[in-house]
């Protein structure tokens, strides 16, 4: 144990060293985006919260169900989230050679691995959980031991996921035969696809035809089981919350289960590290080349050809598409289960509503898959750009070959999501002309975003490239995106709303509804172009630098 | 010919490099000797673009590395002291991979990937991934990669590391090859054997200032050699 804490000296002391004046200034901007994310995240979840406990009869149980699905939707982001950092914690971290070949315990390095992948897969969760905990409180006038007991009680919470998922990180790569981490994560994808499939069948509303039967519905989501901790600790957490006697049984739970994934992690794990570690070095002999192996790229093209090339052989890229797509999939299964038909009488202005908020969630994926394939893309070349910089390659073509690898597939998923969605809700038209053509306009203008903020905060040293886009300038440049989404989908609601209001009533759009229409239109076309324009060229100058 | 023009290199207001003038003409081969943090890796740097010179000029035949980075990048080859490739590629598409960045055409690149893959008999592991490259292989390959658009300067930042004698025999070949060529040759290095075997003149830097300037004849006639001018400018020097 005393050299589990020597062996974390050194990132405390770097951490410490790398807190100066300089890198706060720097990263300024980071921390207020942040902040201002968190002010809105808090007010957004107080106003739902007010809504929904305003409703007769189920508001409060709805108010708790709320609660319950946040933390059982943290159960499995968690889980994942601790087995994808664990394989690159345990296993690909560049400082496993110097940590074995000192005088040290297994036991020891796997402590400090462990400490590494929980802060490392969890720093998101609870940077961003307190408005959730903060909104509850203000809106149920909760005492100051709320709150005490909402922080004390999310540690084992965390403890909970990250004991369960170091623990199938290391039987996946114990499991899988192969030398390649690559069927590990493999593995994973598929686990994750299958475990989706049946929980989002296992949860499907039974009657989507009336208001009355998509209630029922909501209430009957199968999340609530007591075999869970997102169940124990809203047990806890919810009579202090009210103000009630505590729940002693969960927080048993909870204490208990914690301690107990932890330790059967660390028996389990040290057993099985050191002879993974021998399993998944590089194998050398008989490397399969692939297609296009007599392929030769003009001056132009060689940037893009060796990127491609290398994302389809790093395991450390791709493994995050599995998120993405699972993402995606219940995106796509949640619009199919929309009742539209149902919920068409509450406005003459639903399915306009519906492609609109369909853009913006959209834009969340956008922004969410454009931080790994185009904020990362200049960080990827790692340490070895000094190739590129002492190349005779002009800049200005590096940082574009970075565009066109990221932008043509993210923009090819997203026009593909939008019109998947699009068909799901039977838009046609007009509404999908400019769904589809928006989409089209974003994916560009947050591809230039992602490439010129990713070049103008280059991260060339790193472990995985996953902690790239996880990074505080990762983070901002997500929220940034999401930003310049959120306004061209405001902008675009305008004309619409005006157009369709002026159909609704047999008219044609009068002069002034026509000006404002243009001029919404002419903001969108500024606010993409100097999204795309501005950081590509101020990249490009960075890049320039020493 | 390479001209340093009284170059200087300031990081938050420290000299790393400073008025530092030197000449290095065709089919030389220039030693530059220092110790451990003189300023040696930022000469180099600033010779290769990766830094720009606080102060002076630095001209690779003819064209100036900050005004005209294209021209001169395209007739340096360049050997670092730490090498980070792309680990996923194989040796030989990495070596495409530098051909097409240079700008040669198929034909010329594959004749010319061939000639070197022999030259510094990497032929063997051409087709595994560089990750699985030892340290010395990996050498092998920069030297192969450093050359492969035929380069006018080559510019080397601690040329033997981690190569065992053979492959060590072969560069020494291949640098006096090049040499007679007409290459410029300008390199760094700790090994004053090397630096004595290989160079027509070395020069001599301490804290960013060059402190010697010697051709083999005026080395010869200093007792101990190499060895002996490195210990009376840099150790017996107040």
């Amino acid at each position: 144990m005393k050299s589990s804490i020597l062996l974390l000296r050194p990132r405390l002391l770097s951490f410490k060293n790398s807190i100066n004046k300089g890198v706060i200034l720097r990263r300024l901007p980071f921390i207020i985006i942040g902040i201002i994310f968190w002010v809105l995240f808090y007010i957004g979840t107080y106003k739902v919260l007010s809504y929904v406990r305003g409703i007769d009869f189920f508001g409060e149980l709805i108010s708790k169900k709320l609660l319950s699905m946040t933390f059982f939707s943290l159960t499995g982001f968690l889980i994942l989230s601790n087995i994808i950092t664990a394989i690159s914690s345990f296993y690909l971290s560049r400082d496993i050679p110097f940590l074995l070949s000192i005088p040290l315990e297994i036991g020891d390095i796997f402590n400090v691995k462990s400490v590494e992948t929980i802060m490392n897969s969890s720093w998101m969760v609870i940077s961003f959980i307190p408005p959730v905990f903060i909104a509850y409180g203000v809106s149920y006038e909760a005492p100051l031991s709320y709150y005490i007991f909402a922080a004390a009680t999310f540690i084992p919470f965390i403890f909970i996921t990250a004991g369960i998922g170091i623990l199938i990180a290391h039987l996946l790569t114990r499991m899988f035969p192969a030398k390649r981490l690559r069927d590990v994560l493999l593995a994973i994808g598929l686990l994750l696809f299958l475990g989706l499939y049946f929980f989002l069948r296992s949860i499907t509303p039974l009657d989507t035809g009336t208001p009355e039967g998509f209630i029922n519905s909501i209430m009957t989501f199968r999340i609530d089981s007591p075999i869970l901790p997102g169940y124990w600790i809203t047990e806890v957490i919810f009579p202090v919350l009210k103000n009630k006697a505590l729940d002693y049984l969960h927080i048993a739970l909870l204490l208990s289960n914690s301690a107990f994934f932890l330790m059967i992690s660390a028996l389990i794990g040290v057993r099985l590290y050191r002879g993974n570690l021998e399993r998944i070095q590089p194998a050398g002999k008989g490397f399969n080349k692939g297609l296009l192996q007599d392929f030769y790229p003009n001056y132009k093209s060689a940037i893009l050809w060796k990127d491609t090339k290398i994302f389809f052989r790093d395991t450390g890229q791709w493994s995050q598409l599995f998120i993405i797509g699972a993402l995606m999939m219940v995106y796509v299964y949640n619009f199919k289960t929309i009742p539209v038909k149902a919920i068409s009488g509450l406005s003459p202005y639903i399915k306009e509503l519906m492609v609109l908020i369909n853009m913006v969630m959209t834009g969340l994926v956008l922004s969410a898959v454009s931080a790994r394939f185009l904020y990362s893309s200049v960080s990827l070349e790692g340490e070895a750009f000094w190739i590129i910089r002492t190349s005779p390659v002009v800049l200005k073509r590096f940082l574009w070959s970075k565009f066109l690898y990221g932008s043509i597939p993210v923009s090819i998923v997203i026009v593909v999501l939008v019109l998947i969605t699009n068909i799901v809700m039977n838009v046609t038209g007009l509404l999908m002309f400019i769904s589809v053509g928006t989409a089209l306009m974003l994916c560009i203008s947050i591809s230039g975003l992602g490439t010129g903020l990713g070049a103008m905060y280059p991260k060339f040293k790193y472990d995985n490239i996953a902690s790239v886009s996880m990074s505080p300038g990762g983070m901002a440049f997500m929220l940034i995106a999401f930003t310049v989404v959120l306004l061209t989908v405001l902008l675009e609601a305008w004309p619409v709303y005006l157009y369709h209001r002026a159909t609704l009533i047999g008219r044609n759009m009068n002069m002034l509804e026509k000006v404002q229409s243009v001029l919404c239109a002419g903001l969108i076309v500024i606010i993409n172009i100097l999204a795309f324009y501005l950081p590509m060229r101020i990249g490009i100058k960075r890049l320039e630098k020493d | 010919m390479i001209t340093l023009d009284n170059i200087g290199k300031s990081f938050g207001g420290k000299w790393a490099v400073r008025r530092l003038s030197i000449t290095i003409n065709d089919g030389e081969v220039f030693g530059l000797l220092g110790p451990n943090a003189a300023g040696k890796t930022t000469i180099i740097k600033m010779m290769t673009g990766l830094l720009r010179p606080t102060e002076g000029k630095i001209l690779i035949r003819g064209y100036d590395i900050v005004k005209e980075p294209m021209k001169a990048k395209s007739i340096i080859g360049y050997v670092p002291d730490k090498a980070f490739f792309y680990e996923k590629l194989t040796g030989r598409e990495f070596l495409l991979f530098i051909a097409s960045i240079h700008g040669l055409g198929k034909m010329e690149a594959l004749s010319r990937i061939e000639e070197l893959i022999n030259t510094f008999g990497i032929k063997d592991i051409e087709n595994e991934l560089i990750e699985s490259y030892s340290q010395g292989m990996r050498q092998r390959l920069l030297f192969a990669s450093s050359l492969i658009h035929n380069p006018e300067v080559l510019i080397i930042d601690e040329p033997f590391v981690g190569i065992d004698p053979s492959g060590m025999r072969r560069l020494k070949g291949v640098i006096k090859d090049l040499s007679s060529e007409g290459t410029i040759i300008f390199l760094a290095t700790h090994s004053l054997h090397i630096a004595e075997e290989l160079c027509n003149r070395v020069g001599v830097i301490d804290k960013g200032s060059l402190i010697a300037l010697k051709n083999r004849d005026e080395i010869r006639g200093i007792e101990g050699g190499l060895e002996g001018l490195f210990d009376e400018v840099v150790y017996l020097t107040p």
